[in-house]
């Protein structure tokens, strides 16, 4: 019997974008593999692409070439139905920035991919939700507009939609950007924990050292191109 | 059905835009309905006075023959469903002569049933009683007046063969025109035969009325072939009004293909307007994984919504200018036209959706990446 395929697995990407003089190579031949359970981190300085490389990663864009695998399956041979649903039931994205939808409430951004998904939110999903909702700080939000948020409270709302659908994996763009350290503290903690209860992946982008030290394995991107791809026991980090 | 709920509550967070294009929606729709009852009412109104009383259609005696059967009128009745009254009538004319002064008459002996489905003559007597016995005659308003006649008195008249006969005035009636009220005169069919020297199955014509006056022409053409009679319709001998009417609707049909026009455009500027002031929602809502189909729907939905909103409200204020029309100083009234009605909602509510298939096209084709690059 074959093995198992890896959860992910990111061979060979490239970007470019536009054309000609003002083309840009942001990506230039990415490849690396990701386990289920794996909680691993992505930094760079600003403008290495590490963005890009998760909107990649997120099917929300197409390589220039390249293929990115989930589950063994190239995803480059998707129709757009099929790029979606996986965008909606396998991958829970959290931006650089919030994008929430300001018509809607906090509860209702949360259970939108639920909603999405055709998915009715029974008692056991409110309940969780209401977790989610106390574990991130927004206890007593749920019914207030997302856009009477602050820009903190919007991030953790958007986390929380993330986590609500319990995907297999979480891709997170400098989640923590913009919140201060308890909060951000919180958010980790969160992260870990749903990682060792439900075996949750995560691939998280920071342009933050500290926080990539809190993570079990670091993926260095410089100038589009990984240039390190290294264990870390967060443990003796934590330590120092 | 996420789709009618995301348009609802986009619908919901912008009220003023909305209630700006279900407004303009109402009124165009309004001014369909009203314009459109106007018309027709006015149409059906002048039809009804041209031909609500008397004959859509009249057989005839067929070439070389001077009479008909009586049986003709039940067979007319059996046979065309369209006909609601049949009569066989005799017609003769004859001349009240009283001094120096003379009045032609033309007289129709029928059945006093018949006689009254097609001239309803039973709802316009001014004077006397609706009964036409043996010798019994009723006379028009304008007869009336010229001659001094009533109820009761008697009416000696100049036959055609030079003998006189003597009638009874029995009733006075006014049918709404003039020429009528002077010349028409109705009788007995057996009255009529005597005046004739008729036999008794024998009668000029068979006057029929039709639940569809413009049917007239093919009833007409059928009841010819079937019966050995010539038919005439009221339609091939009011030409002139016809046409009239019929330019009439054609400005009426380019109206409100105009108002159409201009509430299709509202429609499709106002939903391009929130196609682009939504594009960020939509790329993100991709972003999470909804389908371009769903995606697309959502500003359908909006259309819908829309004119779901607009037709009602219009419908509403078409009966209110229907209604607000009833104290207007005009001697008729405009009935709102529930099938105009339905098409104008059928219409509002297609060109609405029809408005929304470009917005709702580049909805669906919008890649979710130029939103969440874009910040
Ligand atoms: N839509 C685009 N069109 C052209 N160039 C782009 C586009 N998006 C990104 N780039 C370029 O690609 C490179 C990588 O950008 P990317 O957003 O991936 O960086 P990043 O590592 O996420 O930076 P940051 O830490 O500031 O978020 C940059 O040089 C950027 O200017
Ligand atoms: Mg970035």
């Amino acid at each position: 019997m074959a093995e198992r395929a890896p959860l992910l697995v990111a061979d060979a990407l490239e970007k470019v974008y536009g054309s000609g003089d003002i083309a840009t190579r942001a990506l230039k031949g990415v490849s690396f593999t990701l386990e289920a359970g794996e909680f691993a981190s992505i930094v760079g300085q600003s403008g290495s692409g590490k963005s890009t490389l998760l909107n990649l990663l997120g099917l929300l864009d197409t390589p220039t070439s390249g293929v990115v695998r989930y589950n063994g399956e190239d995803t480059g041979a998707l129709k757009p139905s099929g790029r979606a649903e996986l965008r909606n039931g396998l991958i829970g994205f959290v931006f650089q920035f919030h994008y929430l939808l300001p018509e809607f409430s906090v509860w209702e951004n949360m259970v939108m991919p639920r909603l999405i998904a055709g998915v009715a939110v029974n008692d056991a999903e409110r309940r969780r939700g209401e977790e989610l909702l106390h574990l991130l700080g927004l206890a007593g939000l749920g019914d207030k507009n997302a856009n009477q948020l602050s820009g903190g409270q919007k991030q953790r709302v958007a986390i929380g939609r993330a986590l609500m659908s319990e995907p297999e994996l979480i891709l997170a763009d400098e989640p923590t950007g913009n919140l201060d350290s308890s909060n951000s503290e919180a958010v980790y903690e969160l992260f870990r924990r749903v990682n060792a209860e439900r075996g949750t992946t995560f691939l998280i982008v920071t342009h933050d050292r500290r926080i990539a030290q809190q993570t079990d394995r670091i993926l260095e991107v410089l100038d589009g191109e990984l240039v390190q791809d290294v264990p870390n026991d967060y443990r003796s980090a934590e330590k120092d | 059905m996420l789709s009618l709920r995301i348009a609802a509550r986009f619908l919901k967070t912008s009220p003023g835009q909305s209630a700006l294009i279900i407004a303009g929606i109402a009124v165009g729709i309004a001014t369909q309905v009203f314009v459109g009852s106007l018309i027709t009412s006015l149409q059906a109104d002048l039809i009804d006075t041209t031909v609500g009383s008397s004959p859509h259609v009249t057989l005839l005696p067929p070439d070389g023959e001077t009479t008909l059967p009586g049986s003709y009128a039940e067979r007319v009745l059996d046979s065309e469903p369209l006909a609601t009254d049949a009569v066989a009538v005799r017609d003769f004319s004859a001349i009240y002569a009283d001094g120096d002064e003379s009045l032609p008459l033309s007289v129709k002996g029928g059945g006093a049933a018949g006689i009254d489905g097609i001239y309803g003559l039973s709802g316009r007597l001014v004077e006397g009683a609706y009964t036409l016995a043996d010798d019994e005659i009723l006379v028009g308003a304008g007869f009336a007046e010229a001659t001094g006649v009533g109820p009761g008195d008697e009416l000696s008249l100049l036959l055609p063969d030079g003998r006189t006969g003597a009638y009874v005035v029995s009733g006075v009636f006014d049918l709404g025109a003039a020429a009528a009220n002077e010349r028409l005169a109705f009788t007995a069919a057996q009255t009529a035969a005597a005046a004739l020297g008729l036999e008794t199955d024998a009668y000029s014509a068979i006057e029929v009325q039709l639940s569809d006056v413009f049917a007239s022409t093919e009833v007409a053409e059928r009841l010819a072939s079937e019966l050995d009679a010539v038919a005439v319709d009221w339609q091939a001998t009011n030409e002139e009004l016809l046409s009239g009417l019929q330019a009439q609707s054609g400005s009426s049909a380019m109206i409100q293909v105009f108002v159409l026009v201009a509430v299709a455009l509202g429609i499709a500027s106002t939903l391009a307007i929130s196609a682009v002031q939504k594009t960020r929602q939509i790329g993100i809502l991709k972003a999470m994984g909804m389908g371009d189909g769903p995606a697309g729907r959502i500003f359908l939905w909006q259309a819908a919504l829309l004119g779901a909103g607009g037709t009602t409200g219009g419908i509403a204020l078409g009966y209110a200018l229907i209604w607000g029309f009833s104290f207007a100083p005009v001697p008729f009234s405009i009935r709102p036209e529930p099938q105009f009605i339905a098409i104008s909602a059928v219409v509002g509510i297609s060109v609405a959706l029809a408005s929304s298939v470009i917005p709702a096209r580049k909805t669906s084709r919008l890649d979710p990446i130029e939103v969440i690059q874009s910040g």
